[in-house]
């Protein structure tokens, strides 16, 4: 590349000048005493100052400009690895959701009935007041149990964690089982880990199983993508759809929903059979090889090729590709991967693809995992016992999935039940279960169910609409949170203007809410930066130089020579141990999906690169360059329903019907539709998302997967009918 | 680094995944309001029949031409062309008069129909982000793009980056540099895997069409001069001609005119 092309030296002079300037002629004042001392911005209240995103939960670095107390543009920050200098366009809206004249900015208590959106304003401590008793009064009506606790992948999740444990409800609710619990716990019964790390450098062969990361962005990930593919590396995609991944991919494979499971097997079977697998690695790191010969002997690719309509020829080169290819080959494990009740299955069989062939170390490491590294914790007493058995399942009906990913559609469905116990009340942080989960009817009428709702959200959000108190926070623009580590650094979010209205940090109001239920002990920090202070005590750092730099590095921590893997055999095990001990198959073995019935189609979803699940669709920036969320459906189909491009079409499913504009595209299979997830919002407080596009939850069918829990969200099938 | 003589944009549609950062990028830089844009997708999306399918799509921008033909229309000066890449537009002189909409062969100009005439920025497009380049940054779009799609830098250094690409994978592209030769040469050079025109790009001479017209300008006054002596002969003789016939005409007229006069 010549010299003036290399983006990394762009940015380092822009960084230069950047740090020049905050060098050199910055004065005071600024929104906070810290900042002033740092001297982030200056006298007219400009500058650059460093912190991390929040517009997914990929968290990339930022270098946020200030111009007059106002953020007003946000920069990818090299130093961080996420984002290494881009940003995506959620990224890069960013502050329109932080400026979004939707946000709530005071505390508000409900005066309507439920659903009807009307609440008036209240101060922190008559919110904090209503929220606390009521919380204690279930409590002492109906056991600690009696409280739900639900928040998603945010940096404060451990206070949270704090205030569920410390109050003594095992009921906590993620968003992983509607995600990714088929990939994580495949993961951990084959390698001992959740999500093993991967790198792109060396690769020459990539199979993405429906990993859609052109659209569905993970910034690092889909440049390092991206520049694979510029290299030259094979990419062979398997998607029903024909999405930006697959107009990049060397070979599309439109592929059967519900069958990626059939093609790993074949993949298996004819790696296995031609004797194609890495001999060495297998006999060294992996057990129960000799089990795995007879399971997959069955799966050929002409079995395969029936059931994913991909010719068996087709499999057999592409198996032999990959395993000459090897090690420096990638089956990647995905990241939605709750797709089919068999997606458990599929994420076993890509995770011992990628054992067979010995490319650990090479493409799959060790993963990194956001542990708390070397940082230090506030001091707390341990938490009380918990008695009462989790509404979700886990252990006595998912003795698999951890505490931490949840099923969270199972928990909805003990609510709606009763059993084994009623619960009353739900504390929601930043996520929005009625958008969410499937079938959005039935957890409309579990919230009905609730004597008490309370939500933390910056913006009105169709789950706040439902609530009785909602609590403002702070945007990820205007707050602190606690550090997170990546790639040997730990990084900072830090306010960059002045928080609005009356928001505040949820690090804040988990301690304020947490005083008042009696748990202060759990919170043991004066505020944010006290948090943070006792975080970087042990790396004998100053706040100061972090909130200058947005990073502190940590020291280096040897990686082990000979890699190790935290299975009960300390290999990778093919055959599963643990899967077998819970009476479960322990080597991959096909399942039959549920399949459409005459006149019904798969009902697909997946993301695009201009939202993130439910929350970024009142963004006015990303709303302008979006295009808008009509059902796809192939023109071959179109023609048979009689319907042209544009209708207006009602979709039918078991759980319910929707009503939407059609879209008529060659990019996707004749059996199957797609929805863009993330509209049909029913929040009014939402003026910008409220009445586009339809919800998907209001079609899908709760299904879940014995082993994983995940929740399949593409086995719901439906009809199309012009109105 | 050396500073730039000659910035360029480098836009390679085979990196593209239309995820559309640049333009979000674009309007919080430029402060853009949310129902206009700078840059938008031009192409045609996605191209053949399930299931052999493809797709391009590109990012249009300015195309910040050596020869600019808005500058060349425009009657006021709005326009300029920095020496060192941007065509830059002056609202405060501009009398919304929209030549310079009709002349750029690339349709990039494109007119404010929601603001009178006193409430001025008649005009918008694309800046190359001056206020970003003058301090060493890229522009904001080539700053954020995810994929490197979007290149920034010295024009014939990213030429001849792209003329490597081309001979190292030959297969990948079209063997063409847009933007190298059309219209005089542009500073926004693309790289495309399908036809430039599938990326909604037009024909363009590689000859400036400002050059042609002002070498047929250039015809102007010779030719009003030329062309005003021919006619000033031809009529200058038309007029001798008929003051001679007249003349003659009068001679046995003059005859008859005494003979006449006194009836």
């Amino acid at each position: 590349m010549p010299s003036t092309l290399s983006r990394r030296d762009f940015l380092k002079i822009g960084g230069t000048a950047i740090g020049a300037a905050v060098l050199g002629e910055f004065i005071p004042p600024w929104v906070a005493e810290a900042a002033r001392a740092n001297g982030l911005l200056d006298a007219t209240l400009s500058g650059y100052i460093p912190s991390m995103c929040e517009m997914c939960v990929w968290r990339c670095g930022l270098l946020a400009k200030v111009v007059s107390g106002r953020v007003v543009k946000l920069e990818g920050n090299p130093d961080n690895p996420h984002s290494g200098g881009d940003l995506c366009p959620r990224g890069q809206s960013g502050l329109m959701n932080t400026y979004d004249p939707d946000r709530v900015l005071t505390p508000l208590i409900r005066v309507g009935k439920r659903g009807e959106g009307l609440f008036r304003k209240a101060s922190w401590d008559e919110a904090l007041d209503v929220v606390a008793k009521n919380m204690l009064d279930i409590r002492q009506k109906y056991g600690p149990e009696a409280m739900i606790f639900s928040t998603t992948h945010c940096l404060s999740q451990t206070q949270f964690e704090n205030l569920l444990n410390g109050f003594g409800s095992p009921n906590y609710g993620t968003q992983r089982s509607l995600c990714y619990n088929a990939m994580i716990v495949s993961n951990m019964v084959t390698y001992g880990m959740q999500e093993p790390d991967r790198k792109y450098d060396d690769l020459k062969y990539i199979i993405l199983t429906g990993r859609n990361l052109m659209e569905a962005i993970s910034t690092s990930e889909t440049s390092a993508l991206s520049h694979a593919v510029d290299r030259g590396v094979k990419l062979v995609y398997l998607d029903p759809r024909f999405t930006k991944t697959a107009a990049k991919a060397s070979e599309w494979l439109p592929i059967r929903p519900g069958t990626d499971l059939a093609f790993h097997l074949a993949m298996l079977n004819v790696i296995i059979g031609e004797g194609l697998y890495n001999h060495a690695f297998v006999s060294s790191y992996t057990s129960g090889f000799d089990k795995l010969i007879s399971a997959v002997a069955q799966y050929s690719p002409e079995w395969a090729a029936t059931l994913t309509e991909i010719p068996a020829d087709t499999i057999r080169r592409i198996a032999r590709e990959f395993a000459a290819a090897a090690p420096y080959a990638l089956a990647h494990n995905g990241w939605r991967t709750s797709n089919f009740t068999n997606s458990f299955q599929t994420e076993r069989a890509i995770a011992i693809l990628n054992a067979l062939v010995g490319n650990w170390g090479v493409a799959m490491f060790t993963a990194s995992g956001e542990s708390n590294g070397p940082l230090g914790v506030p001091p707390q007493p341990p938490y009380p016992r918990v008695s009462a058995q989790r509404l979700d399942g886990i252990p006595w009906k998912y003795p698999f999935v951890p505490l931490e990913l949840g099923v969270f559609q199972e928990l909805r469905e003990a609510v709606l039940s009763g059993t084994p116990y009623q619960a009353h009340g739900w504390l929601i942080a930043r996520q929005n279960p009625a958008m969410s989960l499937p079938d959005r009817g039935r957890t409309l009428a579990a919230f009905a169910k609730m004597d008490f709702i309370v939500t933390i959200d910056i913006l009105m959000n169709d789950t706040s609409w439902f609530s009785d108190v909602v609590l403002p926070e702070a945007s990820y623009l205007e707050r602190y949170d606690p550090l997170n580590i990546v790639g040997g650094k730990a990084f900072l979010r830090q306010p960059v203007i002045q928080a609005q209205g009356e928001g505040k940090s949820t690090l804040w109001i988990y301690k304020e809410l947490g005083g008042r239920l009696g748990l202060g002990d759990f919170f043991q920090y004066a505020d944010e930066e006290d948090f943070l202070k006792q975080q970087l005590a042990p790396l004998g750092v100053s706040l100061d130089q972090v909130r200058q730099q947005g990073y502190v590095d940590l020291p280096v921590t040897a990686s082990p020579a000979t890699p190790s893997w935290s299975t009960p055999s300390q290999k990778i095990e093919l055959y599963s141990t643990t899967l077998a001990n819970g009476g479960f198959s322990a080597l991959p073995q096909w399942e039959e999906p549920l399949t459409p019935a005459a006149g019904q189609f798969y009902l697909l979803t997946g993301k695009v690169a201009q939202s993130t699940q439910f929350g970024t669709q009142n963004n006015q920036l990303l709303h302008k360059y979006s295009d808008e969320p009509r059902l796809w459906m192939n023109p071959v189909s179109a023609q048979k329903l009689a319907l042209a491009d544009n209708d207006w079409v009602e979709v039918t499913s078991l759980a319910g019907k929707v009503h939407v504009h059609l879209q008529v595209t060659e990019a996707i299979r004749p059996d199957c539709v797609y929805l863009t997830p993330g509209y049909g919002h029913l929040s009014k407080g939402l003026t910008v998302a409220y009445g586009i596009g339809a919800c998907d939850s209001d079609l899908h069918v709760t299904y879940t997967d014995p082993v994983s829990g995940s929740q399949a969200l593409s086995q719901t099938f439906v009809t199309v009918k012009k109105i | 680094m050396s500073v730039i003589q000659h910035h360029a944009f480098l836009f390679d549609a085979t990196r593209c995944i239309d995820c559309r950062s640049c333009m979000v990028a674009c309007s919080v830089e430029n402060k853009i309001p949310v129902d206009k844009t700078r840059i938008w997708v031009a192409g045609v999306g996605l191209m053949g029949q399930f299931p052999n399918l493809s797709r391009a799509s590109m990012v249009y921008h300015c195309m910040h031409c050596n020869e600019p033909d808005c500058l060349s229309a425009c009657p006021v000066g709005a326009y300029t062309k920095r020496p060192d890449g941007p065509v830059l537009y002056n609202p405060n002189k501009c009398i919304g008069c929209r030549y310079c909409m009709n002349a750029c062969p690339f349709g990039v100009p494109h007119f404010d129909f929601d603001k009178g005439l006193i409430e001025g920025a008649f005009i918008d497009k694309c800046t190359m982000c001056p206020q970003r380049i003058d301090i060493g940054l890229e522009p904001a779009c080539v700053a954020t793009c995810p994929t490197d799609a979007l290149m920034f830098g010295e024009r014939a250094e990213l030429l001849s980056y792209a003329h490597d690409r081309l001979a190292a994978q030959p297969a990948r592209y079209i063997n063409h540099v847009y933007g190298e030769t059309e219209n005089g040469g542009t500073s926004y050079l693309i790289l495309s895997h399908v036809p430039f025109n599938e990326l909604g790009l037009p024909n363009v001479p590689s000859r400036p069409v400002k050059e042609v017209s002002e070498e047929v300008m250039g015809f102007t006054l010779p030719l009003a001069f030329g062309w005003g002596a021919v006619l000033t002969a031809v009529a200058a003789g038309v007029h001798f001609y008929n003051q001679k016939k007249e003349a003659d005409a009068k001679k046995p007229a003059a005859s008859e005119r005494p003979a006449e006069g006194p009836q």
